[in-house]
């Protein structure tokens, strides 16, 4: 009586449940098929934000605007640095640190923050947390357009190099994702997470190279840097626009370890304890 | 015959209780074991299983794993041992408007609902008129839900989850739902829906809603499976188990003694004006009970004992009907002892009793189930039995 595509969904096709949880296999491929479902949550996420206020998406458009201004306002003319280009290596850090910030304070008290919906209806619980990651890829298309005029008013100039921006937002997305994945899961039973996570970005934003340049830092500070996986993510950003720091195939590639073993643990506890999740909230 | 939609195999759920909140900080000063905590099987050993097309019952007092059971079959949450196994999709009726956005619109929220459930957006396209025709919102759909009144607000949610074409729905606590005219719309679609070959879910409180919809209903008491089986045998064994609940700390004066087994009483109800059964009376409701008795050897002239009691055990009213002698019953025989009352109740909770008593050897032989039930009655009027005092109070003398 449903049709084929309704047969797809993981809320439509029945389950069979004992207290060993289901192979890995099924989980990724349910959390595959709720896709469209992840994309119909994030959209509302993202346009209920803005709705009734006077100005309604300007304001998503403003707000990186007004940042991106400032940058330039602070290090073209009160600063005066050295290199005119400053406020554009700033703002192509920040955003993919924007993206991180908000995706990880969203995602990572996803399940608890959900509740009527975790408690009712059966989905993979690993729906929640890649909501925010969805919902903030819209806003980051807005502040990307930003980055790129910003570039040319800068005159930077802009190769085919710029096309780098998507993995760029590609791979903070992963990297966002599995974090949000781990910490939304051990919320459920340690609620300190929720601090812990805001507490860490706070420190976070000054050991990723966002206003700063990692040659500026003492030698032994460079260490934290080059481990800091959000290091990679803006280094990209870095390579697409104004250029990257000498030693950041490195930093790319410990990003991708970061990206791999997070997933790894976030499969492992989603597996683990999908179904038991409503027991706690 | 067709696999069942639900299959329950030896199910059951433990919840860990946390007697103290787990916070690392206090534990770490009290230099102590750091929560305590107690294990609580909510439901266990439930076997069971629905086939396509029938709609099943689950009743239970508070706390009886009613809520742990549906959690279940939702897929919410998994088993602590056994299996449950659900084919094809679920529509949990748990709580109707999961999930609306109060600042979306109408429209919205159904996409956005219907997405949870498991609908593509085509699929809600498809029956998009259909919904809004359920919920009889006409032009609100485009308004956010804020502005709802909460009937709308439920109607529409209802209308979204029985229109996703569920293969199993699951109902809590019925159609507390909107006006007698959306409540018989609802009864029509789960009719409908279960004719499609359809399994209907219905935990509740309301034993007449679980009677008029339910083939088979399950009992659960303290978590334990007490009976599956036809839905006039739980109810009344749910009444039973309400009495024995009760009259725990009374003296359980087991009245059939002496000569026992010689009469039984079959079935045993409050009734109402059309003969269906009730467990509560409205004002004006003149109370009739039936009984119907069968008598397993010879008896001459037997008496039918009535009372009634009020909850803190005082008795409200007795009579035997000593006046009547209907003559020899033999074995195999059955009667039907009708009671009906002329006065009213106060408002309150009452138990009915009836008994059968041997009229020579003065000895009650059987007794029926204890029958709890609700009276209604006249505001203001307190006490046990509405005597129907009429006031006249004489106006206080006019002055200049």
């Amino acid at each position: 009586m449903s049709s084929s595509a309704a047969r797809l969904l993981p809320s439509a096709q029945g389950f069979d449940l004992t207290a060993t949880p289901p192979p890995t296999r099924l989980l990724v491929r349910d959390v595959w098929r709720s896709r469209s479902l992840i994309l119909v949550l994030a959209r509302k996420d993202f346009f209920v934000r803005y709705r009734r206020t006077s100005f309604g998406l300007l304001w998503a458009v403003f707000l990186p605007l007004l940042q991106a201004t400032i940058l330039t306002i602070v290090f073209g003319k009160i600063l005066k640095s050295r290199a005119p280009d400053y406020g554009v290596y700033v703002f192509s850090g920040m955003v993919p640190w924007s993206f991180f910030a908000s995706t990880l304070g969203q995602g990572s008290t996803a399940i608890v923050d959900n509740t009527t919906l975790s408690n009712r209806i059966y989905f993979p619980r690993a729906v929640l947390p890649l909501i925010p990651v969805v919902s903030n890829l819209f806003s980051v298309v807005i502040t990307l357009g930003i980055l790129v005029v910003m570039c040319v008013g800068f005159g930077v100039s802009l190769g085919p190099r710029v096309v780098f921006l998507l993995a760029g937002v590609v791979l903070v997305a992963l990297l966002s994702a599995a974090f949000a994945l781990v910490f939304s899961a051990l919320h459920v039973y340690f609620r300190d997470i929720r601090f812990m996570v805001s507490a860490a970005l706070t420190v976070w934003l000054y050991v990723t190279p966002v206003i700063f340049r990692v040659q500026q830092l003492p030698h032994f500070m460079r260490g934290i840097i080059r481990a800091n996986p959000m290091t990679g993510v803006v280094e990209l950003f870095r390579f697409a626009t104004v250029g990257a720091s000498p030693g950041w195939i490195t930093s790319l590639v410990i990003t991708a370890a970061w990206i791999v073993i997070l997933s790894l643990i976030a499969l492992r506890l989603h597996r683990r304890f999908d179904r038991l999740f409503a027991d706690r909230i | 015959m067709t696999a069942p939609l639900i299959e329950l195999a030896d199910a059951g759920k433990q919840y860990t209780k946390f007697e103290d909140a787990p916070m690392l900080v206090t534990a770490a000063l009290r230099f102590r074991a750091r929560t305590t905590r107690s294990t609580l099987w909510a439901v266990r050993h439930v076997n069971f299983a629905v086939a396509p097309g029938e709609c099943v019952g689950v009743i239970g007092r508070n706390g009886s794993g009613k809520s742990t059971l549906l959690q279940m079959l939702a897929g919410v949450t998994a088993p602590t041992e056994g299996r449950v196994t659900v084919r094809g999709k679920v529509a949990p009726l748990i709580s109707v408007g999961v999930g609306f956005h109060p600042e979306l619109t109408g429209r919205e929220n159904v996409y956005v609902n219907a997405a949870i459930l498991g609908l593509s957006r085509r699929e809600v396209d498809e029956r998009f008129d259909e919904i809004v025709d359920f919920a009889d919102i006409g032009p609100f759909i485009d308004t956010p839900v804020k502005f709802y009144s909460s009937g709308m607000f439920v109607r529409l949610g209802f209308a979204v989850a029985i229109n996703v074409d569920p293969s199993v729905l699951l109902i809590d606590e019925i159609l507390a739902v909107g006006d007698m005219a959306f409540q018989m719309k609802c009864f029509d679609k789960m009719t409908e829906i279960r004719n499609s070959g359809a399994t209907v879910v219905v935990v509740s409180h309301n034993l007449n809603a679980i009677r008029r919809m339910c083939d088979r209903t399950m009992v659960l008491h303290f978590g334990e499976q007490r009976f599956t089986g036809s839905t006039s045998d739980a109810v009344s064994l749910f009444h039973q188990m309400m009495g024995e609940t009760r009259d725990l700390d009374e003296d359980d004066d087991d009245e059939a003694g002496f000569g026992r087994g010689v009469a039984k009483v079959e079935s045993w109800a409050l009734v109402d004006a059309q003969g269906v059964e009730h467990a509560y009376a409205e004002p004006g409701d003149e109370l009739t009970f039936v009984a119907e008795v069968s008598f397993a050897a010879a008896m001459k002239d037997p008496v039918f004992a009535f009372s009634i009691t009020s909850e803190r055990g005082a008795v409200v009213y007795g009579e035997g009907s000593y006046d009547h002698r209907p003559g020899t019953f033999e074995a195999g025989d059955r009667t039907s002892v009708r009671i009906h009352l002329t006065q009213e109740l106060a408002t309150g909770s009452y138990k009915a009793q009836i008994g059968v008593v041997d009229r020579e050897l003065d000895e009650t032989v059987a007794a029926g189930t204890p029958i709890h039930f609700y009276a209604h009655g006249r505001n203001m009027v307190r006490g046990l039995i509405d005597l129907g005092g009429a006031f006249a109070v004489t106006d206080a003398p006019k002055r200049p």
